[in-house]
């Protein structure tokens, strides 16, 4: 506090002293200056050359200003070459253009002038005259990046910054590359399958297995009171079914958890970007250890039916396979029934030993409509049904004598439904253990239970348990990689003591090995047995040592084998315990270094483009102060986990601040231009501002509470669908309007836009069929026509889209009117583009940014405004569509329109684009305000790059510091992976490249 | 009326003579009056809120809408006795009448056209020298009557029409508008109470100043600074809301408050050293001015 006092105090004294005896000078000189450029251009060579020379000599220390003044003529160019480290093949005319010679409007303007050795000069007495640190920055820059060849002194800054902002751009993909390297880890696999070492294994108690997950499972649906699961908490009461509360880690996603499931490992972080893009090759398990593996090398058979992520998990592992796909989430009843039409077969087949169900239809109730919902009850008992078949069958049916039924959940949900973060409605699945062998142990539970928070019912075990437990079961060697620790109640199925001692033995064994992978340099040896062990730690990899060599005192002194076994039982779970809890804590190891690495890089990126936006920040005083608090205070809200997690309310408060800003200016400005409309902007923005900010509610800590978009518009359809009528109408208005005048062009336009809204009906109704019940426009799609697939209709709205662009550009080229960058065009057709990617209920928002557009565009903003408002609103829309930073927010029900079949490419840039169509349309709409802009000597690039720079850097301090947190894979590393999409594909990717190919375009 | 101008810049010796009348052409800042009582008032007064506030804070968090309920009597009382000891009346603001001459007849085409309009009129007579004489004159009764009504007025438009306003504001800014709205007007009168009064008070129902108040425009002082203070405090205060503490005082209306009586003393404090007095947030001729914005 007393800091920032003391550094706005002698800022404001510095702001002082520029005002009163700076400033004169300086206006003084830049009139001069600029007066005498316009000389230079006008004036013989040699005379001109030496003038400037001389003007510069004596005013050194304001060479920026005699810079800005030559740099109007010039931006529009070097914009345009501020990104070409990917794509400058297909730019390489701007790059010729760039380095060879200046464009054709600094010919002309300076035509006369000598570009041979002048500049070297001029740059030389610049440097030595430069007072302030920050200019011996700049110099210390111009130094370190030797100035292209035949530049000349007017548009040097241009160069430098332009160099500097490209590098920097070049500077953060690699930043972040370096520092993901060493954030998320290769996890040392051992290879190959576990095989008992020359000893026969436990005998099998069970030699079939009937795996029934049933997606999203949480405890209480089963447990609680009110749970459609009667027939199994019967079997519960009768002790045929012993149920548990399977803690699962996080991401609560279905790919990593069946990963968790069947290897027994702890998938790592990564594996929540492969969930996504599901079927690559990478992510598979084919050639890992796995419980199924084990089976299938045995020679035994598996059937799976259900969700398809098995099969892309286990290609060829199934003899007999139907996956379903979970297309659309509003689908309750098909995914399921796809399932269970299979079972009554199955159950009379006796040629497999392991049968895998995997049911959707929970799972999409609660994305759906949440765990509360009514089609809750109903598919709870549907599945409870299921149950009752199979465990009669179990009953019945000789070749079933001899059969364990797993019941279990992947994952839970939260109360909005949703899973993916670490919440303990997410974490907590139901494992049950079904057989009616299980009576005999006489383990009687009492069931229904009375509901409670934390919903931990039973005892709660670890869901990499499942894989030992089933391994030992079904008498298979424990799989390599497992780090589960054998379920203790079951250890009664054997009779003797010393098969339980055995099996916890190999179990300890097992562990004892992937331990002594990762830690290599520690020894288990007997010599370890210290005296600090008695009083010594019970966790870490000493607590394990110390644990081990306990193991093998008590082995050593038991006498008997039937008593070793009530001795040394307890230490060998205990070990298993530890080492667990050492392999899960451990499961990745950071290198440090490269973490470093990573960091410097993208902090030197960020000292490239900070004297530049330095500048830019001084010349327009509070905006930049503005932009500064913003930055900063961004970069220190990375730290707090629940700061991550409420991101939106960041922008959302800086977003009013700065409306704030805006009305205060707006109000000032005594402009004869400014109208009634003009003053009354900002309190449009406000109430604009309120809206989006009620839209969707997102985040952690509010994330169930009505809002717009979820609570209002399912309650009352029709607005939404008048909301959306008046949005396409609007849009399809301002692609009319953008048109060259061409009838042929325009009834193309018409037509597109009602094809683009008759996907969207259609593609409502089969996604959120419930959002067309009782409105006007459902009748409307009962008379429509039963068109072309929904592929085919979004395959036709994309090329149409495409189509029309290249059109409407050819024309404009015929017509000889293309000096003007179509830019009002590409908006449009973007505009039509991103309202097919989005929600149906998001769709009304563009509206609201239209008209928000409007209001902006009245205000007269300087460009460093704009330029800051595009930012704020940016990122604040993102939130608004409903965005987070968890896994769990990304939206994937726009990610395959018009995509047949898998494609990583495509869905990764459909995914990415329906996720950020707020910030793309502000992107492109920002861009549009700003070439309408008078003055243009404002340069965004920069100031973006350095925000995005110092947000990089923000994320990947705090994820290095505090890499040994709780929440570092549930907030943190998704914050860096939200970062990463902010800094490479948002920025990068979309504004700069777009940038760069909208000035091609324009400069063609 | 020398004597009468004499006073303010008596208090602040170093900027105001200078800067005040050259620079601004409206209404100039207004200061504490010279009075020993009321310029030591002025510093205890926002110590006094604070320190109410701090024992306060526990039942606020308990019962937000009682607590704010039952305060609001004692939060107008304390605001009219400081308005009351410490600041000159509207239509006396003493700076005026050391004017040079073209800003006085700019000041004078700004103000009639609108104060008809209020219910100020009775309060603004035509010539302000008018009721500086009778002030001048019989300083006991009439001053008293001259300060007790603007008191009452200020009063009943803190209430009146500044709270509406500013629930209106808060809404905009992020306040609950399905729930919550007896805290949020409650909260509303709270931040009334600390900015408008003193502004009424001080300026009645003078369009131009208000014009001022509505663009953030008015010059520091110790008024417009707990003014902007309390706006400025309000939206810091919003900062804890989204923590994961799970604190009972996270509830809405409580750190938005605390904010908001943080920000007023500090404003009324900070305005009024040499260093901001008089300075104005301006946009379109080049100024400095961010203390304004950061130091909060």
């Amino acid at each position: 506090m007393a800091k920032s006092v003391r550094a706005s105090v002698s800022k404001r004294n510095r702001a002082n002293l520029r005002k009163k005896v700076f400033g004169p000078v300086v206006d003084a000189r830049t009139e001069r200056l600029a007066a005498k450029l316009q000389d230079l251009a006008s004036q013989p060579r040699p005379e001109a050359s030496e003038k400037s020379e001389m003007d510069l000599g004596a005013d050194g220390a304001n060479d920026h200003n005699a810079n800005d003044a030559a740099k109007s003529s010039q931006t529009g160019e070097g914009w345009s070459l501020l990104v070409p480290w990917t794509f400058c093949i297909f730019f390489g005319l701007n790059l010729v253009n760039f380095f060879g010679l200046p464009s054709e409007m600094d010919l002309d303007a300076l035509k006369t002038k000598s570009r041979s050795q002048k500049s070297g000069r001029v740059q030389k007495r610049n440097r030595r005259t430069r007072p302030s640190i920050l200019r011996y920055i700049y110099a210390g820059l111009s130094l370190g990046i030797p100035p292209p060849p035949g530049s000349y002194g007017g548009t040097m800054a241009i160069f430098r910054s332009s160099w500097a902002t490209l590098v920097a751009n070049l500077l953060v993909p690699v930043g972040i590359l370096t520092f993901s390297s060493g954030f998320f880890p290769y996890k040392p696999l051992l290879p190959g399958l576990a095989t008992f070492e020359n000893e026969n294994g436990t005998p099998a108690v069970f030699d079939k297995v009937i795996f029934m997950v049933v997606d999203a499972l949480r405890s209480d649906f089963v447990y609680a009171n009110g749970s459609g699961f009667l027939f199994t908490q019967s079997l519960i009461r009768s002790g045929a079914a012993l149920p548990f509360t399977a803690h699962a880690s996080s991401p609560t996603v279905t790919m990593p958890r069946l990963k968790a499931m069947t290897t027994g490992s702890v998938p790592s972080f990564l594996d929540v970007i492969l969930n996504i893009a599901e079927s690559d090759t990478s992510s598979t398990l084919a050639y890992q250890d796995t419980w199924l593996a084990q089976l299938k090398a045995r020679g035994d058979r598996l059937v799976m039916y259900g969700d398809d992520t098995w099969l892309k998990l286990f290609p060829g592992m199934f003899d007999r396979a139907d996956g379903t796909t979970s297309f659309f989430v509003s689908d309750f009843v098909e995914v399921d029934h796809n399932v269970t039409r299979h079972v009554p077969g199955e159950l009379s087949n006796s040629d497999w030993s392991a049968l895998i169900m995997h049911y959707l239809g929970l799972d999409h109730i609660g994305h759906k409509a949440g765990p509360r919902s009514s089609f809750m009850a109903s598919k709870q008992h549907e599945m409870d049904m299921v149950v009752g078949e199979i465990y009669s069958a179990m009953q019945q049916k000789p070749h079933l004598q001899s059969t364990l039924f797993v019941l279990c959940g992947d994952h839970g949900m939260n109360d909005a439904g949703n899973h993916g973060g670490s919440s303990a409605g997410e974490t907590s699945p139901a494992l049950l253990f079904i057989s009616p062998k299980l009576e005999a142990l006489g383990e009687r539970a009492e069931s229904p239970v009375e509901p409670f928070a934390d919903l931990q019912y039973y005892r709660t075990v670890e869901q990499a348990d499942i894989t030992p437990t089933l391994a030992g079961l079904l008498g298979l060697p424990i799989p390599l990689n497992s780090l589960g620790v054998f379920i203790p109640e079951l250890l009664n199925m054997w009779d003797h003591g010393s098969q339980k001692l055995h099996l916890l033995h190999r179990n300890a064994r097992q562990l004892l090995n992937t331990i002594q992978a990762t830690f290599p340099g520690s020894s288990f040896g007997l010599e370890t047995i210290a005296s600090s062990c008695a009083s010594g730690p019970d966790s870490g990899i000493e607590g394990a040592q110390c644990a081990w060599s306990q193991v093998h005192q008590l082995l050593a002194d038991a006498p008997e084998a039937g008593d070793s076994y009530t001795l040394a039982g307890p230490a060998l779970l205990r070990f298993s315990k530890i080492a667990q809890d050492v392999m899960s804590s451990t499961a990745s190891n950071y290198n440090l270094g490269r973490l470093c690495l990573g960091l410097l890089v993208t902090a030197i990126a960020a000292v490239l483009v900070f004297p530049t936006t330095c500048h830019q920040c001084m010349q327009s005083r509070y905006a930049g102060v503005f932009l500064m608090f913003m930055i900063i205070g961004y970069g220190a809200m990375m730290f707090a986990s629940s700061y991550v997690e409420e991101e939106q309310q960041f922008w959302y408060w800086i977003c009013s601040g700065w409306i704030v800003y805006l009305h205060a200016r707006s109000q000032s400005s005594s402009k004869p231009g400014s109208s009634r409309l003009n003053k009354a902007a900002s309190l449009g923005l406000a109430v604009s501002l309120r809206f989006l900010r009620r839209w969707n509610q997102t985040g952690q800590k509010f994330a169930a509470e009505p809002d717009i978009g979820r609570t209002f518009f399912p309650r009352n359809p029709s607005i939404l669908w008048g909301l959306v009528v008046v949005a396409y109408a609007d849009a399809g208005g301002q692609l009319l309007s953008s048109l060259p005048d061409a009838i042929l062009l325009k009834l193309w336009a018409l037509t597109l836009t009602i094809g683009a809204f008759g996907f969207k009906l259609n593609f409502a109704a089969s996604d959120v069929p419930e959002l067309l019940d009782g409105t006007f426009i459902s009748k409307t799609v009962g008379m429509w026509p039963n068109g072309p697939s929904l592929i085919l209709q979004a395959r036709l709205v994309f090329g149409g889209l495409i189509c029309l662009v290249l059109l409407a550009i050819c024309r404009r080229y015929r017509l000889r009117i293309a000096r003007a960058a179509p830019n009002a065009l590409l908006h449009g057709a973007l505009h039509l583009f991103l309202m097919t990617q989005s929600r149906v209920t998001n769709i009304p928002l563009f509206l609201i940014f239209r008209t928000q557009a409007v209001m902006l565009s009245s205000m007269n903003l300087t460009g460093m405004e704009l330029t800051i408002t595009g930012l704020v609103l940016q990122y604040m829309t993102f939130f608004a569509f409903g965005g987070s930073n968890a896994i769990s927010s990304v939206d994937l029900s726009n990610a395959y329109n018009g995509v047949g079949s898998y494609s990583v490419l495509l869905v990764g840039v459909l995914t990415f684009v329906s996720n950020w169509a707020g910030p793309i349309w502000w992107l492109s709409q920002n861009h549009l305000l700003r070439t309408s802009q008078v003055s243009t000597e404002h340069n965004p690039a920069a100031l973006l790059t350095f925000h995005v720079a110092t947000s990089v850097i923000s994320v990947m301090a705090a994820c290095t510091a505090l890499r040994t947190h709780l929440f570092i894979w549930t907030v943190f590393s998704p914050k860096f992976l939200y970062t990463m999409a902010w800094a490479t594909a948002h920025h990068v990717g979309v504004n700069l490249l777009g940038e760069l190919g909208l000035s091609s375009l324009r400069s063609r | 009326m020398a004597s009468e101008t004499a006073s303010p810049t008596v208090n602040s010796p170093s900027s105001t003579p200078t800067q005040a009348p050259v620079e601004k052409p409206s209404t100039p800042p207004v200061n504490i009056l010279p009075s020993p009582t009321a310029r030591i008032y002025s510093l205890v007064h926002p110590a006094l809120l604070l320190t109410l506030c701090t024992l306060r804070f526990e039942a606020l968090v308990a019962d937000p809408i009682r607590e704010l309920l039952a305060d609001l009597p004692w939060l107008a009382f304390l605001q009219i006795t400081y308005v009351l000891i410490c600041l000159p009346p509207a239509g006396t603001t003493p700076t005026e009448a050391s004017f040079p001459a073209p800003t006085d007849g700019e000041d004078k085409k700004k103000t009639p056209p609108r104060s008809p309009s209020g219910p100020g009129v009775t309060l603004r007579p035509g010539k302000p020298g008018l009721r500086r004489k009778q002030l001048a004159g019989k300083h006991d009764f009439a001053g008293v009557w001259a300060k007790l009504m603007p008191a009452f007025l200020s009063l009943s438009l803190t209430f009146l029409l500044a709270t509406p306003i500013l629930a209106v504001l808060l809404v905009l800014f992020g306040a609950p508008l399905t729930t919550h709205n007896p805290e949020t007007v409650l909260c509303a009168a709270h931040i009334a109470l600390l900015c408008a009064t003193a502004l009424v008070y001080v300026h009645g129902v003078d369009g131009y100043v208000w014009k001022e108040v509505w663009g953030i425009s008015r010059p520091a002082d110790a008024v417009w600074g707990s003014a902007l203070g309390t706006g400025l405090g309000a939206w810091f205060g919003a900062i804890p809301i989204p923590l994961d503490w799970d604190r009972p005082w996270q509830a809405f209306p409580i750190t938005i408050l605390v904010g908001a009586y943080i920000g007023y003393a500090v404003g009324s404090l900070l305005s009024r050293t040499p260093l901001l007095y008089g300075k104005r947030i301006q946009f379109t001729p080049v100024e400095d001015e961010e203390g304004e914005k950061k130091t909060n």
